[in-house]
């Protein structure tokens, strides 16, 4: 086990909208996320969940409450370069192969690559061969399969996974769902994934926490049995769907779904 | 009511400040002659500009080049619009069509001015240059706004069996006007610069003219208001373009 | 063979088409050699006096060629100085756009006065023809970022240099060659122009030497080079662009 224990402690975050009106966005959450755990954050578009994980990024201030990491702020968790992120758009710099946007990391850290560090994960993500290649001569998934190997370069103490299969078709995503497993399960790191997948969420994490909308906040949370390693028979089991139907009644209560 | 942002309100105070700013440094170094005897305060050539005596050569200079100007702009943006719809309907004129357009657009002012003398007159020339001018960009603008519709459009046209001329009318020519009024928008200082040039090579009124011979007469602060105002033509009518920009943008994209 | 000359015609039938007309305007219109040289006088004389246009074209092109350099790199190193400065960037880029939206080479005459009827107000024109495509486009560039970037540096922990030269300069690039391919032919005519004007060598003051002595073929022979040198030039930096987008996006 290893990594980080997050807390966001009662945190609400507010808007201002161009024409002057303010708009609550999250309000009262707490959620806390234990050391080597991964968590998934469920909702209907719009309910908060990509502004709870910004906020864990230091990509945005909470308006009230507090989050830390290991009784820390995020911004020094970024500033000593231990996040790892994953965005939904990939965001992998298009003038640079696919093995320098996994080294990008090592050269804003100021450190010197580790080359054998590289190679490791660009064989774990399953893109041998593709090394020198650039992000538009990659299939969307590929692209997706870089943004992770460079999140997890530097073995970060937090993970942070916002849509990262959002753009994918289906069997692509559940392909990259066995690939994410396998990958995480040879790392540990505290993890948060915001989707909108109920099944994604449930094959993927220790625990699943539903947010409804407008303003967002923490409707239900489910602890999901399943051991690991966790084969895709897992997702045909009465339980998975007994789980699943749960949780997206959960989402359909108070007609919050999207 | 809509508020101005914060962010939009510093933007424009910086820029008022940076452009003040420039306008107290001409000032200066006017003032204090750093530059020598060539370079006069603004204020002394606001001073000369709007001296009432000076009315009628200035008003005279203007109309004649912004004259010229506003007909090498309509001439050339009538003239690129319509090639381009050639090239972009007549499959083979097009590459052709691309390559006279900048091989034309290459040919140095200087040598066009004394071709158009002779084809024209003293007093045309400026305007033909800037037709030149004006036309490349705008053909430039048009044909890559032609090409802007997507497939997924032209997929809906062929489906419903549309004919060439309807498909130019109702889906190519509003997906291109983006890139035409931006096309527009910079032709317009390429309108100036024309008109001016043409003036240069003996145009017997104009703001070039006034402009060719303060400088070889030492009239340093009549160059400096032909200068000014050439320049206060160009930006304003550039600013009213934006305008129509913003507005075509809003619109169609 | 065929294949390569049927497609060089449907290339260059336009220029083609301008030689004879040119050719037919002569003819027909029984011109003076002093009006209107014909297309075949003006080969003659280059061919028959290269030196003189060699000497005259280097000239002129290494005065572009430095002023480009010059302006572009004045530019550029402005535009990333603002970067790091908002309020340089307030104030500069609307003076910077109110530049590039009035002729330029309207100032001519004004340098002409301040620098002197020589070769340094041909090579100040260039520079400051050059300048504004350079500062905008890099400027405009440095902004112009891949989606997601600024939040994947901050994430990083990236410092402000790290972010500089991982993600805003590097992102400036593309922009930076559409300002090469703007500024370049036009450091070439606006070279000319200011020898035209007031310079004593280079092609522009060749073509008025030229076209005061009533040597007309020599005069279009100079206009013919100029509008090769000019045509090569965007060829050249047109390709250097494409190349650079098809590395770059």
């Amino acid at each position: 086990m290893s990594g980080s224990s997050i807390l966001l402690d009662h945190v609400g975050k507010d808007f201002e909208m161009d024409d002057g009106r303010k708009v609550v966005a999250v309000e009262d959450v707490r959620l806390e996320i234990g050391s080597g755990e991964f968590v998934a954050l469920i909702g209907p578009s719009g309910c908060g969940k990509s502004t709870l994980l910004r906020m864990l990024a230091a990509l945005e201030q909470p308006s009230r409450g507090r989050v830390t990491v290991d009784g820390k702020a995020p911004e020094e968790l970024s500033r000593n370069h231990r996040l790892g992120v994953a965005f939904q758009d990939h965001a992998l710099l298009p003038w640079l192969s696919v093995e320098a946007n996994i080294a990008l990391p090592f050269r804003i850290a100021n450190r010197s690559v580790d080359r054998a560090r590289i190679t490791d994960l660009i064989s774990l993500v399953g893109l041998k061969g593709f090394e020198k290649a650039r992000p538009s001569q990659l299939s969307g998934g590929m692209r997706q399969r870089v943004s992770i190997a460079r999140a997890l370069v530097l073995k970060p103490d937090v993970l942070l996974l916002d849509e990262p299969f959002g753009a994918l078709d289906a069997v692509t995503r559940r392909q990259m769902n066995l690939e994410l497993q396998r990958i995480w399960q040879e790392q540990h790191i505290s993890t948060l994934l915001v989707t909108h997948s109920v099944d994604e969420a449930l094959f993927l994490s220790d625990r699943v926490v539903v947010m409804s909308g407008r303003p967002g906040s923490i409707l239900k949370e489910v602890t999901v049995p399943f051991g690991r390693p966790r084969n895709p028979e897992v997702m045909r089991s009465a339980e998975f769907h007994a789980l699943e139907d749960e949780l997206t009644e959960a989402l359909e209560q108070r007609g919050v779904a999207a | 009511m809509i508020r101005i942002s914060r962010q939009r309100a510093q933007d424009v105070a910086y820029g008022a400040i940076g452009i003040l700013a420039f306008l107290a440094l001409w000032e200066y170094i006017g003032v204090n002659q750093l530059a020598g005897l060539t370079w006069p305060p603004l204020s002394t050539v606001l001073a000369y500009l709007f001296d009432p005596s000076r009315q009628a050569l200035f008003t005279r200079a203007m109309s004649a080049s912004f004259s010229m100007v506003g007909a090498g702009y309509v001439a050339g943006t009538l003239i690129g619009v319509v090639l381009a719809c050639v090239a972009h309907l007549v499959v083979p004129l097009r590459e052709g069509l691309g390559r006279f357009s900048s091989v034309v657009h290459s040919i140095p002012s200087i040598a066009l001015a004394p071709l158009f003398i002779i084809l024209l007159s003293k007093d045309w020339s400026g305007m033909a240059i800037a037709t030149l001018n004006v036309y490349f960009i705008v053909f430039i603008a048009t044909q890559s706004g032609l090409a802007a519709a997507t497939r997924a459009h032209h997929n809906v046209f062929t489906t419903l069996g549309s004919g060439r001329l309807t498909r130019l009318v109702r889906l190519e020519a509003p997906a291109a006007l983006p890139s035409i009024v931006s096309g527009l928008k910079y032709a317009v200082p390429a309108a100036f610069i024309g008109a001016i040039i043409g003036e240069w090579f003996g145009a017997t009124r104009g703001l070039g003219l006034l402009m060719v011979s303060a400088m070889q007469n030492f009239q340093i602060p009549l160059l400096w208001s032909a200068v000014l105002l050439t320049s206060a033509g160009s930006l304003v009518s550039f600013g009213l373009m934006s305008l129509v920009e913003r507005y075509v943008y809003a619109r169609y994209r | 063979m065929p294949g390569l000359l049927k497609s060089a015609f449907s290339r260059y039938w336009g220029v083609l088409l301008i030689l004879i007309l040119w050719q037919a305007w002569v003819t027909l219109g029984e011109l003076n050699a002093i009006v209107m040289p014909q297309p075949i006088d003006v080969v003659v004389d280059l061919v028959t006096n290269p030196g003189i246009y060699l000497q005259n074209g280097v000239q002129t092109l290494a005065l572009a060629a430095g002023g480009l350099l010059l302006g572009m790199t004045l530019g550029s190193l402005i535009a990333i100085a603002c970067w790091f400065s908002r309020l340089a960037t307030g104030m500069l880029v609307p003076l910077a756009m109110i530049f590039s939206s009035v002729p330029v080479v309207a100032l001519i005459p004004v340098i002409a006065r301040l620098l002197g009827y020589d070769i340094r107000t041909v090579l100040a024109i260039v520079v400051i023809v050059s300048f504004f495509p350079a500062f905008v486009f890099t400027s405009a560039g440095m902004r112009a970022l891949p989606p997601g970037s600024e939040d994947l540096f901050r994430v990083l922990g990236a410092t402000r240099k790290s972010r500089f030269l991982h993600m805003a300069l590097p992102a400036a690039v593309p922009s930076w060659m559409i300002a090469l391919r703007l500024a370049a032919p036009s450091a070439v005519l606006s070279a000319m122009l200011a020898e035209f004007l007031m310079g004593q060598s280079g092609l522009g003051y060749m073509f008025r030497a030229a076209a005061g002595d009533f040597a007309t073929e020599r005069a279009f022979g100079t206009s013919v080079i100029a509008t090769a040198v000019s045509v090569i030039t965007f060829t050249l930096t047109l390709r250097a662009e494409r190349a650079v987008n098809e590395r770059w996006r």
